[in-house]
């Protein structure tokens, strides 16, 4: 069953000169040694430019990739190239086990995606493997005695750097407090960018992030709002301080909660082991998918999905430098998915990794069942994830029976009925949720950020719109 | 304490600034706690919900009778449309093939299609009218109708082009019913819009209609003069001298030539100040207002006898050529091209584009004047182009495959220079459906870079034509 489709390929091309460029290598003749496996892995070697192939390889299930050339595209045309004669079928794949450059990819991956999984056929794989745990069995006492000292050191000293930090942040609050807010949003762009630095240097990037990404955010909103979104926005940051501070009085997710909106990360294999993450199985749908670049180059590439048959949503989260020419989620909106998500811990858990994958993503036509709620009560799960995580960010709605209303240039979504709350639409939506407004009632999800709603996507007597 | 508070007496001194305008003294909050009162009054907002507005705008968007483009194809169109090189050939071919079919865009589609439609809507229904004049003040918005849309009682309100058309096809079962519609409201008219109706009596043109042809001859406008001037020709009978044709006859030189068979031979002057680069469009409008009768009757030669009596003037050659396209004479047309091949492609050069046919007629006049075997313009594209706007459609099976049997395209195919991509696309486009997998054939040897495009729109208009 082959994961991919042209669809899927032209999504996750970087550009157009790319696919181009990938739809010269169909021949089958650029090609040797094409084979694939029953894990969803499919192999090549393609000649370039020079004398020695490029050695690509491919995950199917979850749209991994991996080509030696040395493009700065990303997939590059081989990798596309690669996918495209898969999702095709009309090349000849042979089937066997995977080369070991083919292994070497597949275990540096991430574990728990379904192609990171060690083919179960490859004896020779088993016996690396092996090798590689007999190897780390063998590690020094002292060693590790030491090691774990020096760990134990980096984290008193990055506790008490924090700790000076957040009392300069108060500081910085209270001397804009006694400015006025009101005069805030002038002045923003270089007072948050100083004292976003110093939070760098206390080993606080969580709060760094935030205060970096203030400044944009006030300068989006028209003047007036601005000042009372300065106090939203500074009142959270003290909050989050605050709540580090006491941290002991806290509850175990809202404590792991705090400390990640710090800046203290989570590694994925700790996530994956915490028998306390809350996990749910099953099949879900992608609800849509957002990219945007951070003021560190990073690009934040996030994937929201819908819990089929729960309102459980969850998001994934991939940070990838600008450079690298990867911009946007492997996923693409009303793809099925069957997997179990770990979610990282929270009062609001939101944020998840993959712990196994039991469907790869398929392209699907049904409808996306939305969770049998109006907007009034989807406002009000929003209300509740704030009360239990006071500084929550974006909290996905999902709502039955909505109408998109038109006012001026601005676009609202309210009850069909008109009863209950109005949320304003996103500015950058008003003219790709514009044929909305042509129907009298659809069933939607998208993110409330508590100002405005971004639409991620919306089942309607004429088809499922998609935000893109 | 309450939210009240908050609003009421914390948050203005936030704004204000402390140091101006101190906290005031709320029950539970200490005079000092700066922060506290921030974080507070920033989470009091968050929770409260912005209001919609006072009232929403109405939109009525028009009801469109067309149907969907169904799924299979919106995904193909849309990568077509968006693709870099997608040119004006590309685009126009489109919307023809839509507005044939009776098809219209995916409501969804239209933002993602947006430029498109602004330059097609004329094509693609009412709801894609409606998109494209959204903008648009409402009180110099067009009315949104679909090309074979209008009746009797609205025909008035639609664009001048949909009003025409309704009143060829109206000519074609009741000329005089159409006649006497356009009587109706002709007082009222601008000379504009008087030019393009009165040229809508060309079809189905009767001996009723002389006493409003002798009526418009007295009309304000001189171009409606003119028109009116030549159908009264047509009807036989000039009503009067027209002066035009006078202006024509002046250039043209009659006289005897051949020793054993003495033959009539005529030959044109063009005024000395007219250089070769503007002989065309003199001509153009040198002969645009007289009929092939007049320049028979007056040069006292048979109808059927003027064409061999031009044949060694290729400037007069082509003036009839215009003069027989305006009075639909396919059969002399066809003499024309005989002895001139190049007819359509000076039209091209000329600016010739006064001229409308219904679907039979243009079939005919194509085939009458377009010999790819004996005649392809160079370069193609300018020529070619403005064929396949002024026809509106495809070119007849046997046109297209003379152009794929003729030299000139095998030259192109095969030469060093190949065809870029802007050909490739126009040949697609005026390639008919029987023909598509022989252009397919013969452009598959060319690079991805020229071919890709053009089989992209090849593919949309299968599936266009495919929708049962």
């Amino acid at each position: 069953m082959a994961a991919l489709s042209l669809d899927k390929i032209e999504a996750i091309a970087p550009d157009q000169a790319s696919l181009s460029a990938a739809r010269k290598l169909l021949k089958p003749a650029v090609w040797s040694g094409l084979a694939a496996d029953d894990a969803g892995l499919a192999w090549g070697e393609c000649q370039g430019s020079g004398a020695t192939p490029y050695r690509v390889v491919i995950s199917e299930p979850d749209t991994g990739y991996k080509c030696t050339c040395p493009s700065r595209k990303f997939p590059c045309k081989h990798s596309l190239g690669l996918m495209w004669l898969r999702a095709e079928g009309k090349t000849v794949f042979n089937t066997g086990s995977a080369p070991e450059w083919v292994l070497d990819w597949v275990r540096r991956r991430k574990p728990g995606s379904g192609a990171a999984r060690e083919p179960a056929e490859s004896s020779a794989a088993k016996n690396i493997a092996l090798a590689g745990h007999e190897e780390a069995a063998e590690v020094d006492p002292k060693a590790e005695a030491r090691a774990a000292a020096a760990r134990e050191r980096t984290r008193t000293d990055r506790e008490g750097a924090i700790a000076a930090g957040l009392d300069e942040l108060d500081q910085w609050i209270t001397d804009q407090i006694e400015a006025g807010l009101a005069g805030f949003s002038a002045h923003a762009g270089k007072s948050c960018r100083v004292i976003a630095q110093r939070m760098v240097d206390a080993k606080a990037p969580g709060l760094a992030a935030r205060l970096d990404l203030l400044p944009p955010r006030l300068y989006a909103l028209p003047e007036p709002a601005r000042p009372q979104t300065a106090v939203r926005e500074l009142g959270q940051l003290h909050l989050i301080a605050e709540a580090y501070r006491n941290q002991e009085k806290l509850t175990a997710d809202m404590r792991e909660d705090v400390r990640r909106a710090v800046g203290w990360s989570v590694t994925r294999e700790a996530l994956l082991s915490d028998e306390a993450a809350m996990r749910v199985s099953g099949s879900w749908r992608v609800a849509g998918t957002l990219s945007e670049v951070q003021p560190d180059r990073l690009r934040r590439i996030e994937t929201w999905f819908l819990h089929e048959g729960s309102p459980q949503f969850a998001v994934l989260i991939d940070f990838v430098p600008v450079a690298t020419g990867v911009g946007r989620s492997p996923y693409i909106a009303g793809e099925r998915v069957g997997a179990t998500f770990v979610f990282y811990r929270s009062t609001a858990p939101l944020r998840a990794a993959i712990a196994e994958t039991t469907a790869s993503a398929q392209p699907c036509t049904d409808a996306v069942q939305i969770p049998a709620q109006g907007l009034a009560e989807a406002v009000r799960s929003w209300h509740r994830a704030l009360a239990a995580k006071p500084w929550l960010g974006m909290w996905p709605l999902a709502m039955r029976s909505v109408r998109v209303r038109r006012s001026g240039e601005q676009l609202f979504v309210s009850a069909a009925d008109g009863a209950g709350p109005v949320l304003p639409l996103l500015a950058s939506q008003a003219t790709p949720a514009m044929p909305l407004v042509a129907l009298e009632s659809i069933d939607a999800a998208g993110l409330w950020d508590g100002t405005n709603l971004r639409m991620l996507f919306a089942e309607t007597p004429i088809g499922r719109w998609t935000a893109e | 304490m309450n939210v009240r508070d908050l609003k009421a007496h914390i948050l203005p001194a936030l704004l204000a600034g402390t140091r101006r305008q101190p906290l005031p003294g709320v029950a539970g909050l200490q005079p000092d706690s700066l922060l506290g009162a921030l974080s507070l009054s920033g989470q009091a907002l968050r929770f409260a919900m912005p209001e919609g507005p006072p009232e929403f705008d109405v939109d009525s968007w028009p009801q469109d009778t067309r149907r969907v483009l169904p799924e299979s194809v919106r995904p193909r169109m849309l990568r077509l449309l968006n693709a870099n090189r997608c040119t004006d050939d590309s685009e126009l071919a489109v919307a023809l093939a839509c507005s044939q079919l009776r098809l219209r865009p995916h409501p969804f589609d239209l933002p993602k299609l947006d430029g498109f439609v602004r330059r097609h809507s004329q094509h693609l229904g009412v709801a894609a009218q409606y998109w494209a004049q959204r903008d648009t003040k409402t009180e110099s918005r067009k009315g949104y109708f679909d090309e074979d849309g209008p009746a009797a009682e609205n025909w008035t309100e639609v664009p001048i082009a949909v009003r025409v058309a309704y009143l060829e096809r109206q000519r074609e079962h009741d000329p005089a019913a159409a006649r006497s519609a356009l009587e109706q409201v002709w007082p009222g008219e601008p000379a504009d819009a008087r030019v393009r109706l009165i040229g809508a009596l060309q079809t189905g043109l009767r001996e009723d209609d002389r006493a409003f042809l002798e009526a418009a001859l007295k009309d304000r406008a001189p171009r409606v003069r003119m028109i009116a001037y030549r159908m009264a020709a047509r009807l036989g009978g000039s009503p009067a001298n027209n002066p035009s044709l006078a202006a024509c006859l002046e250039r043209i030189q009659k006289e005897k030539t051949g020793v054993l068979k003495r033959r009539v031979a005529l030959k044109l002057e063009l005024p000395a100040n007219v250089k070769e680069n503007t002989a065309n469009r003199w001509i153009r409008e040198q002969f645009a207002d007289v009929t092939f009768d007049e320049l028979a009757g007056a040069l006292e030669i048979p109808i059927a006898s003027l064409v061999a009596a031009a044949k060694d003037d290729q400037n007069l050659l082509f003036a009839l050529a215009m003069v027989a396209t305006t009075d639909r004479r396919f059969h002399a047309l066809a003499e024309i091209a005989n002895e001139l091949p190049d007819a359509w492609g000076r039209m091209s050069e000329s600016g010739f584009d006064e001229f409308s046919f219904a679907d039979e007629q243009r079939e005919h006049w194509v085939e009458s004047i377009v010999r790819p075997r004996e005649w392809m313009p160079e370069p193609a594209l300018p020529a070619w182009g403005w064929l396949l706007r002024r026809i509106q459609s495809k070119l007849p099976e046997k046109v297209m495959r003379d152009v794929l049997k003729s030299k000139w395209w095998s030259d192109q195919l095969g030469g060093e220079k190949k065809p870029g991509t802007e050909v490739i696309q126009l040949f697609c486009a005026l390639c008919p459906a029987g023909l598509r997998d022989k252009l397919r054939e013969q452009i598959d040897e060319l690079d991805a870079d020229r071919k890709e495009v053009g089989l992209m729109l090849l593919d949309t208009l299968d599936g266009l034509e495919a929708v049962q």
